[in-house]
């Protein structure tokens, strides 16, 4: 297998292609892989303590082998760059339209570096490659940029599919996201700011050549399979019909959700607690990403009747809310009306910009307010005038993302980076401690699901790479309670017990390098949830990865591939100086226990400090300092990180 | 997998003489219109199961998703998503062979589908037009390419991802897909069927208020 | 003979357009309580509940909880007086 990637360099506007070759697919599998590798070589010649929104970082993005390969198991773009708003590691999926078309174009990888000294878009057609004037785009925001582009360059040789940003990422908001054909965004870690600072409004693709692919009777053979094994589960159709909204009853039921800046774990407000709003709106159109079997979310139009808040959006046009769209509004911002809701996914999607830290940044300042902690006069000092900060308040709560995207007064300018460096801000700036009140993991990052009650998944939010994810170590095992699985991965069913600390640290390590290997492969993750036969996914794709690309790994190397694509994040990030103090939550999910839901009394603290030590061991790394050690690496062929590391002083003692 | 026309059976003869009476395509795709979701997994695995060289291109396939016509209805202002244009197999010769002024159609032993064969094809690309449902394409080499059912085993059928809105009660569809591989009388009972298990106002409603339900030829 | 209480959600809900239900169980054994569901609610909630290969309950995608918050499987026993609550669900996105 072999690959292009297509070099920028805006500052002085040099355009150039460099091959990929076969050794580096052998190394790094493709996509998330290749993208951190791109990366890591580009801060060894430049300073890894860069800001973010400086030149000197760059912004990688690749697309999987598997992506649009037939495998139908659809198409995820990886955006990788230092993040400006968790100054660490930083990387985000993204479906839609635009990572399967520009592999057509023959360019799977872009490295875009340096800054472009006004608004330019990068277009690419086939292998010409050029950067166009966009002072017309800039102030619009990503449907109307997508729209407008799409409008500009036309059909020919091919329709036209646009990654962008909007004014969120013009503005260079630390939480501000890229999006995809404006259909999916890329929100989390500060992308958009990054593209924004470097003057890049939009880069749009038109591409009429071919993917080549190693074996095609192999790989048709494995789609049937796929397809057909997809098809036979029932739950799927479920999904298919509700997407991850399904979710919302489950959580409900068990108290998963984060309802009000995290106080809670269950939904108020009767219509918010269930799905069956999918019927009443009116659904015209299926959305789906390319090359996906599933196809999970759906066009719909507001008629005005469907909820008490409906005739505020008449004629509006939502994509189906998903899970964490309706985790950040109905829970942490306590929205109780599914048309606020799908309007609150618009907005976030249009302005390109990440609803988790967005909604708890929010959510912070209205606990503030509901504790009586900051006083009216506070608050008209924050926002220039008065604000309610009230719960579930829509009018209000697009005012205060208005705010943000734009900037346009200190609370804009404290809580552009998220909740915990604005919580900083804030308490700095009037010499109190408000940081019990801010929800956090590791990074600063925010998550609006509970978490107290779910050791893997506090351990997620303590370790993963990018900051506080749930799906860089997926919790599957322990949150669904599969003790099969358990037994499958471990030999007993610990894994599977909320209730003892074993094996959750384990499940995360191991589930990240799969996790890792999803994310090369360039699919998307629900496939392999919902197939019965798909828990493995260096099996489960193994066949797949190996017909399309010719790398021909078994399983075994794929998995030992997986985590060296984490060595080399967590690599990127002891660079920087992270430790193990931290990889840290906030104080809420730490001690102050659960008092709903069908777990009460939990907190993390029981269970924290021993699921982080075993998670260090199952990874080889030094439990006290957290950092890898040259044997480690060396055991995955990483002996140039590992000289690196010690030169940087970041690699423990063998 | 066998789902190539038999390629040595159809180059360089002619089956069929001009002016013979050539028996009709039997099973051929329908396609349910507004169902698409523009996986474009159709397209992918067209093109990939007649690429002699193992490459996917969407410009390569045979079946190609499009936005539906708009068509305002009492419910829908904005027409109704996706739709796959595929080839009706229309009656033989189809008009696209009976335009060609080359004889560069032959017809697939198993299916009586109409096939163009390259060598014989001049690329004047009188079938674009000829074709009155736009389902010639051009590929960006020029080449010219139509349906040829894979020889009685169509791959965008089996790549269609089968939605959830209809339960065919009774044959052998469990659940819907967008594409069906059929006997037109066939098609005719299973697109009459009403939806089960949806009370939803939306795209189901409206498509059979519409009558949009057809195979289109 | 015990008596338990069943919880439909979502999807489950759907198939039998009832909030819940309640069963005698000859065999204090979710795979009786299944069997039961089976009976009662024909191929569909055969469909969703049953993984037809292995005989267990369908587990991608699904999750069905007793009140103590703990997932059931087929080969485990149930309490008199227990609700299993039957839900659909998946995480990430």
């Amino acid at each position: 297998m072999e690959s292009n990637l297509l070099r920028v360099n805006l500052t002085t506007g040099e355009i150039k292609n460099e091959i990929i070759g076969h050794e580096v697919f052998e190394r790094w599998v493709g996509g998330s892989g290749v993208n951190n590798w791109i990366m890591w070589d580009h801060f060894l010649t430049h300073d890894i303590n860069c800001d973010p929104r400086s030149p000197d970082n760059i912004f990688v993005f690749g697309v999987g082998p598997l992506a649009g390969s037939g495998a139908g198991s659809g198409v995820k773009g990886r955006i990788t760059f230092k993040s400006p708003c968790y100054d660490m590691f930083g990387d985000s999926a993204g479906g839609g339209k635009f990572p399967y078309m520009i592999r057509f174009t023959g360019y799977e990888y872009l490295a875009i570096t340096g800054r472009a000294p006004k608004p330019v878009y990068l277009h690419i057609c086939n292998d010409e490659v050029s950067l166009h004037d966009a002072s017309h785009l800039w102030g619009k925001d990503t449907k109307d940029t997508h729209a407008m582009l799409q409008k500009e360059l036309g059909e020919y040789p091919s329709k036209t599919h646009t990654l962008s940003i909007g004014q969120a990422g013009e503005n260079q908001v630390g939480i501000a996201g890229v999006v995809s054909d404006a259909l999916r965004i890329h929100a989390r870690c500060g992308g958009g700011a990054v593209l924004g600072s470097k003057n890049l409004k939009a880069i749009a693709v038109q591409g009429s050549g071919s993917i080549k692919v190693s074996r095609p009777e192999s790989l048709m053979k494995w789609s049937d399979k796929f397809r057909q094994s997809l098809d036979a589960n029932e739950a799927v159709y479920g999904f298919k019909r509700r997407g991850t909204l399904g979710a919302v009853e489950m959580y409900q039921h068990i108290g998963s959700h984060f309802w009000r800046n995290g106080q809670g774990n269950m939904f108020r407000g009767g219509e918010i607690t269930s799905d069956n709003w999918v019927k009443r709106f009116h659904r015209y159109s299926e959305v789906c990403s390319s090359d996906c079997f599933i196809a999970c979310d759906a066009k719909y139009k507001i008629d005005g009747e469907e909820s008490k808040a409906a005739k505020n959006y008449i004629g509006e046009s939502f994509r189906r809310p998903e899970y964490l769209t309706t985790g950040s509004a109905a829970g942490a911002l306590d929205v109780r009306d599914w048309a606020e809701v799908a309007h609150w996914g618009k907005l976030t999607n249009d302005y390109g910009i990440d609803n988790q830290d967005l909604s708890c940044s929010i959510s912070f300042l209205m606990e503030l307010k509901q504790r009586e902690l900051i006083s009216d006069d506070d608050v008209a000092n924050l926002f220039g005038h008065s604000q309610s900060l009230e719960w579930g308040n829509m009018n209000d709560i697009e005012r205060l993302v208005e705010d943000i995207v734009f900037q346009s007064n200190t609370f804009g300018k404290l809580f552009g980076d998220g909740p915990y460096k604005g919580a900083l801000r804030y308490s700095e700036m009037m010499g109190q401690n408000f940081m019990k009140y801010a929800m956090y993991g590791k990074g600063g990052a925010s998550f609006t699901e509970e978490m107290r009650p779910f050791p893997t998944w506090m351990n997620n939010m303590a370790v993963a790479s990018r900051g506080a994810d749930h799906l860089k170590g997926l919790g599957l095992i322990e949150k669904f309670q599969r003790r099969d699985l358990s037994q499958a991965y471990f030999g007993g069913s610990e894994a599977a017990d909320l209730s003892i600390p074993d094996y959750k640290g384990a499940s995360t390590a191991i589930i990240e390098n799969q996790v890792a290997l999803l994310n090369s492969y360039g699919v998307c993750m629900f496939h392999w949830m919902l197939d019965p036969a798909g828990y493995m996914p260096e099996s489960y794709y193994g066949d797949a990865y190996r017909s399309i690309t010719g790398v021909e790994h078994d399983s075994e190397q794929l998995m030992r591939d997986g985590e060296r694509i984490c060595n080399l994040e967590k690599a990127f990030n002891s660079r920087i100086g992270m430790r193990r103090e931290h990889d840290t939550i906030c104080e809420r999910w730490m001690w102050e226990p659960t008092d709903e839901g069908m777990y009460p009394g939990k907190v993390a603290a029981d269970m924290f400090e021993t699921v982080l030590d075993e998670y260090y061991q199952w990874r080889g790394w030094d439990v006290k300092s957290g950092l890898q050690t040259r044997s480690k690496l060396e055991e995955l062929d990483l002996n140039d990180v590992a000289d690196v590391l010690e030169s940087d002083r970041a690699l423990a003692r063998d | 997998m066998d789902t190539q026309p038999q390629k040595e059976l159809v180059t360089g003869e002619t089956w069929y003489q001009p002016g013979d009476k050539i028996p009709n395509v039997g099973m051929k795709l329908f396609a349910l219109r507004n169902q698409c979701t523009e996986c474009n997994v159709c397209e992918v695995a067209c093109s990939l199961v007649h690429s002699p060289d193992g490459e996917i291109n969407p410009q390569l396939s045979r079946v190609r998703i499009d936005h539906a016509p708009e068509k305002p209805t009492k419910i829908n202002q904005e027409g109704l998503g996706f739709v796959a244009e595929i080839c009706h197999h229309c009656g033989n010769p189809p008009p696209c062979a009976e335009v060609c002024p080359t004889d560069a159609f032959y017809y697939d032993p198993k299916t009586l589908a109409a096939v163009i064969d390259q060598d014989n094809c001049i690329q004047c690309m009188e079938c674009v037009p000829g074709c009155p449902f736009d389902v010639v394409f051009v590929a960006p080499s020029g080449e010219l390419l139509k349906c040829d059912l894979c020889g009685g085993d169509p791959v965008c059928v089996k790549a269609c991802s089968t939605r959830p809105e209809m339960l065919n009660k009774g044959k052998q569809y469990n659940r819907m897909p967008v594409l069906f591989y059929e006997e037109q009388s066939d098609f005719n009972q299973i697109s009459r069927e009403e939806p089960v298990a949806r009370d939803e106002v939306g795209m189901m409603q409206a498509m059979l208020e519409a009558g949009k339900i057809s195979s289109g030829a | 003979m015990i008596t338990v209480r069943t919880e439909y959600h979502s999807h489950f809900k759907e198939i039998t357009g009832l909030p819940g239900d309640t069963f005698e169980l000859d065999q204090p054994l979710v795979s009786e309580l299944a069997k039961q569901l089976t009976e009662k609610y024909g191929d569909k909630m055969s469909a969703l509940l049953m993984d037809p290969d292995t005989n267990q309950l369908n587990a991608n995608g699904t999750m069905y909880v007793d009140s103590k918050g703990r997932r059931v499987f087929i080969e485990d026993t149930l309490e008199d007086g227990e609700t299993i609550a039957f839900l659909v669900g998946i995480a990430g996105g």
